[in-house]
């Protein structure tokens, strides 16, 4: 049903043998005074019942000055002459292009007739929201709103094009610190999770935090605006923050503080440590070692080990029996095949590998342990994600700002891999995951070398939407990303662009104008793009109602590091406010960092009513019996290990 | 210029044809004359068919020249312009059956903004009544055109005779403008109203204050001598005193000149307009004001190439008629 007109008519459609009317664009003017821009919605009545809706893309304004030396003579060349008795008359040319046609067919070219605005009924058909707004159930996931002339609009995704099956996947682009594309998307999956139908299963959110604290503090209020309130009530959505965040964070180098600005003893209960051992990274190897170490014997007997060694009983060829779960289990397999080579005399091959391959291999799988070291332990204590678990409208934030670019590509590749794993069998606990990854740029560039991380995130673009499996990514250029990462986002938000990134050939399709507005949009606005939305739309959206990292920061400044066994007080005391220090320390006597760590992992992990008992159980004989090799017990944490293959 | 070469053909100028215009003009303005502009034509225009009228000064004795002092008119004002177009539709034997429009508007400027205040129009029939069968005009009129008489004479000449069915779209033009004039004052009785062109026809408004007449072409000239000489070499922001024509019907009317630009390097008529008003006894007194806010007219310039002396008002009136004119554009 098509809604009435609202209002008088803001001008007229005109057409010329040089600009004529077609089915998808026409020209129309205004008054000086009309209430009208660029992203301004319409409506063309025909007179016989057929509407046509259509988006300003571009407007120009001129006079009847026929040269600009006529106005140096009415002036006398004086630039502050006295106003001319009467104003020039002035035209504003807008030009539209065209969003629907009602009846769709056939399709004519635009009536000569009366230009009205639209209203908000008219921005529901102009954008064809009706189709999945009147729909049971309705699958809308408020995105901003539509505000032109005084009149505002609410504008919903789909949220079948945003989570799959149909489309998938949100890409924003926008200029740092200007395009609020952080906000975006925190504002977005907040609306997604209030209004995700539930028809659709559970749905939760990863999100990688790779700079700053910007996603440390999803779960405190932020300041709003009353203007953000009232686009909150525009979208009939409740400005609260997310109410269930979980945080991992890798440790430091140190390996007991951890490597998040989220540490401030108020909310450092709530970050739990991020730690892999051997089991968890081996699978992972093509993520740290490069295509010069991985030739085809280094990968069949990783491979190997992977295969017949790790996590399972091992008699090597001299009678030991090894059960490799650590990296220290693992370089004790290593010293044992070598000193077993060199004191049988067996010469230079080991299970058909040679001795030269084995060296390599373990020269670049100890040292992982180094180069990742807070995120990988050498002793195969792991403290990882709730696969399995997954809550529903959940937030799962990993904390890998502050860690080395080889350490966050690990954790995206792994993360993202279990992910999928776990959605293809259906035992993620939720049906829908939406994983967000900041700095597209870096991770999936359309330049440069194949990574794993990048193959990684462009099986999500082309295969995601068929699991549940949601991309949600920004980045500053779009046109320096991975074109089929960035091509398969159904939904696409602009924020402000920069100059240069819109010349390039990705934004032609663009008008002139259009690209002008990007170039200095305002904070707070958005253009869309949506596989139902014929044209990308301009819209207004709230500020999350998140603190921001800045604001989190100053609110809750990170703790300063501190030494080991003051670090444990800090995490145990977090669980427990109650726990005296002098307690904690006392249990600490004589115990290895190692042991301290595990145990330490085990509680935050395990969450328990009384910490500090939990915490000396699982140090105590439980502990002790898990490190079974006398020589494990004096263990130390690896040292570099130098490459005798290195050129 | 082109110059010509002794066997006839033509040449461009050459470097010593420059020097002898250069030259001339340098003898002109030694000789106390002003350059004009200097542009190449074939002809100087259409017959003029009343070259000369008469007038006398009265404020003075003589015309003489007076600076005037710019001051835009802050009150509102209509201006009044017409349009007329003509088709011959077909021929009565040897005359022509003409199908006219004439079109008349007023916009009304209040605050620099111009909007429309009335239009008249009309499309009709100009046809030789007097040689038709009756019942043929009568079936002109039966498809809803007035038809008015062509008044052919009766030696026949098909040229003259299109002339004399314009002069019938000139009068008609000139009753939808005076119909337009009495519309606006009847709505803004205390409204000034511009004319373009002469107040010919508005006897019925004779001493109306607020009417003026502005005439662009100056076909006719009402002075002689010195006063013509004074009237049509006056520099820049200058008027002349006012003298008294006499009118269509022997009404007299007030008359005086004004120069909105500079001339020189021009046309002597460049910038130059007559302002006609009715006779009443505090034109010489008004005169300065009125030409003040007239001069004030010159900003903005009107996209024409009449544009140093039509008023830019005059020129969206126009622009007005035109748009509506529809396929008699």
């Amino acid at each position: 049903m098509i809604p009435d007109r609202t209002g008088p008519p803001i001008g007229r459609v005109v057409a010329t043998e040089q600009a004529p009317s077609s089915p998808y664009q026409f020209n129309f003017w205004t008054a000086v005074d009309a209430t009208i821009g660029i992203g301004a919605i319409v409506r063309v009545d025909g007179g016989d019942g057929t509407v046509v809706y259509a988006v300003v893309i571009d407007g120009v304004a001129y006079s009847d000055l026929g040269e600009a030396l006529h106005d140096v003579l009415a002036t006398d060349g004086q630039p502050d002459a006295s106003p001319a008795p009467t104003v020039r008359r002035e035209i504003r040319l807008w030009t539209a292009r065209v969003l629907r046609h009602l009846p769709e067919e056939p399709m004519r070219p635009v009536p000569l007739t009366a230009v009205h605005a639209a209203g908000e009924a008219d921005v529901e058909l102009a954008l064809r929201m009706e189709s999945y707004l009147r729909t049971s159930p309705p699958t809308g996931v408020p995105v901003g709103v539509y505000v032109a002339g005084g009149m505002r609009a609410p504008v919903r995704l789909d949220a079948n094009f945003v989570t799959g099956p149909e489309s998938a996947h949100v890409n924003i682009t926008g200029i740092s610190g200007l395009a609020t594309k952080t906000s975006a998307v925190e504002f977005l999956l907040g609306s997604l999770f209030a209004t995700f139908p539930a028809s659709k299963g559970g749905v939760a959110a990863v999100c990688f935090n790779v700079k700053g604290a910007d996603l440390c503090f999803l779960d405190q209020p932020g300041t709003l605006t009353e203007e953000d309130r009232a686009l909150y009530e525009d979208l009939e959505l409740s400005p609260v923050p997310f109410e269930q965040v979980h945080y991992f964070a890798p440790f430091k180098a140190d390996g007991i503080n951890l490597n998040t600005l989220r540490s401030h003893p108020d909310l450092a209960e709530t970050v739990q440590p991020l730690v892999w051992g051997l089991q968890e990274v081996l699978d992972y190897h093509d993520v740290l070692l490069n295509r010069d170490d991985l030739d085809a014997k280094a990968a069949a007997f990783i491979d190997f080990l992977a295969d017949r060694v790790v996590d399972r009983e091992f008699r090597d060829d001299w009678g030991t029996v090894h059960r490799v779960r650590t990296f220290t289990d693992l370089e004790g397999l290593f010293r044992a095949i070598f000193d077993g080579l060199e004191q049988s005399a067996r010469g230079e091959i080991w299970r058909t590998h040679h001795i030269a391959t084995i060296r390599k291999v373990r020269n670049r799988l100890l040292n992982i342990s180094v180069r990742c070291k807070g995120l990988v332990s050498d002793d195969g204590s792991a403290s990882d994600l709730p696969f399995g678990a997954f809550e529903d409208r959940s937030v799962y934030v990993i904390d890998v700002a502050g860690t080395d670019q080889l350490a966050q590509e690990l954790v995206f590749t792994r993360v993202v891999s279990r992910l999928r794993e776990h959605l293809e069998r259906r035992d993620l606990g939720v049906d829908n995951v939406v994983v967000f990854v900041d700095e597209l740029n870096k991770y999936a560039p359309a330049e440069g070398p194949e990574t794993y991380v990048r193959k990684m995130l462009l099986d999500i673009s082309e295969r995601g939407r068929y699991l549940g499996l949601v991309l949600f990514s920004a980045q500053q250029f779009r046109s320096q990303v991975h074109r089929r990462v960035v091509g398969n986002a159904g939904t696409v938000l602009f924020g402000r662009m920069d100059m240069d990134e819109l010349a390039t050939p990705g934004y032609h399709v663009l008008s002139p104008t259009t690209r002008s507005k990007l170039a200095a949009l305002p904070k707070g606005e958005l253009m869309v793009r949506h596989p139902h939305f014929t044209h990308p739309v301009f819209l207004r959206f709230p500020r999350p109602a998140v603190m921001t990292g800045p604001d989190g920061l100053a609110a809750f400044p990170p703790a300063p590091d501190v030494p080991f066994e003051d670090a444990v007080v800090r995490h145990l005391v977090a669980l427990d406010r109650n726990i005296a220090p002098a307690e904690v320390k006392a249990i600490l006597v004589d115990r290895t960092e190692t042991e301290v760590r595990e145990a330490l992992i085990a509680t935050r992990r395990a969450k328990p009513e009384t910490p500090l008992a939990y915490f000396r159980a699982a140090l105590g004989p439980r502990v002790r019996r898990s490190v079974a090799p006398d020589r494990r017990a004096g263990s130390t944490p690896l040292q570099p290990v130098e490459d005798p293959y290195a050129s | 210029m082109l110059g010509r070469a002794e066997d006839g053909r033509e040449t461009l100028p050459s470097a010593g044809q420059h020097a002898r215009r250069r030259r001339l003009r340098a003898l002109l303005r030694e000789c106390k004359a002003v350059p004009g502009a200097g542009l190449p034509a074939g002809t100087a225009g259409a017959p003029i068919q009343t070259p000369f009228g008469t007038a006398r000064a009265v404020e003075g004795d003589t015309v003489s020249r007076r600076p005037v002092a710019v001051a835009a008119l802050r009150e509102g004002v209509a201006f009044v312009d017409g349009i007329q177009r003509f088709s011959v539709e077909g021929w009565f034997g040897v005359i022509p059956v003409v199908r006219g429009y004439v079109a008349a508007a007023a916009l009304w400027r209040e605050d620099g903004a111009l909007s429309v205040q009335a239009v008249r129009t009309e499309e009709f029939l100009v046809a030789p009544c007097t040689c038709m069968p009756a019942s043929v005009v009568d079936e002109l009129r039966a498809l809803g055109f007035p038809v008015y008489d062509s008044q052919v004479d009766d030696r026949r000449h098909p040229l003259l005779d299109t002339q004399r069915a314009v002069e019938v779209l000139d009068r008609r033009r000139r009753w939808v403008e005076r119909a337009v004039v009495d519309a606006v004052r009847r709505d803004r009785p205390e409204a000034w109203i511009v004319v373009d062109g002469s107040l010919r026809g508005y006897d019925a408004h004779a001493g109306s204050e607020r009417l003026l007449g502005v005439i662009k072409s100056h076909e006719t000239q009402f002075l002689a001598g010195a006063d013509l000489d004074a009237a049509l070499t006056l520099p820049a922001g200058c008027r002349t005193t006012v003298s008294m024509r006499r009118g269509q019907k022997g009404n007299p009317v007030h008359s005086w000149y004004l120069r909105l630009w500079d001339w020189a390097d021009r046309h002597i008529l460049y910038g130059l307009l007559r302002i006609e008003r009715p006779p009443l006894p505090d034109t010489p007194a008004a005169c300065d004001a009125i030409s003040g806010w007239l001069l004030a007219e010159r900003a903005p310039v009107a996209r024409d190439v009449r544009r140093d002396r039509l008023l830019y008002p005059m020129h969206q009136v126009e622009e007005v008629l035109r748009a509506r004119a529809g396929g008699w554009q």
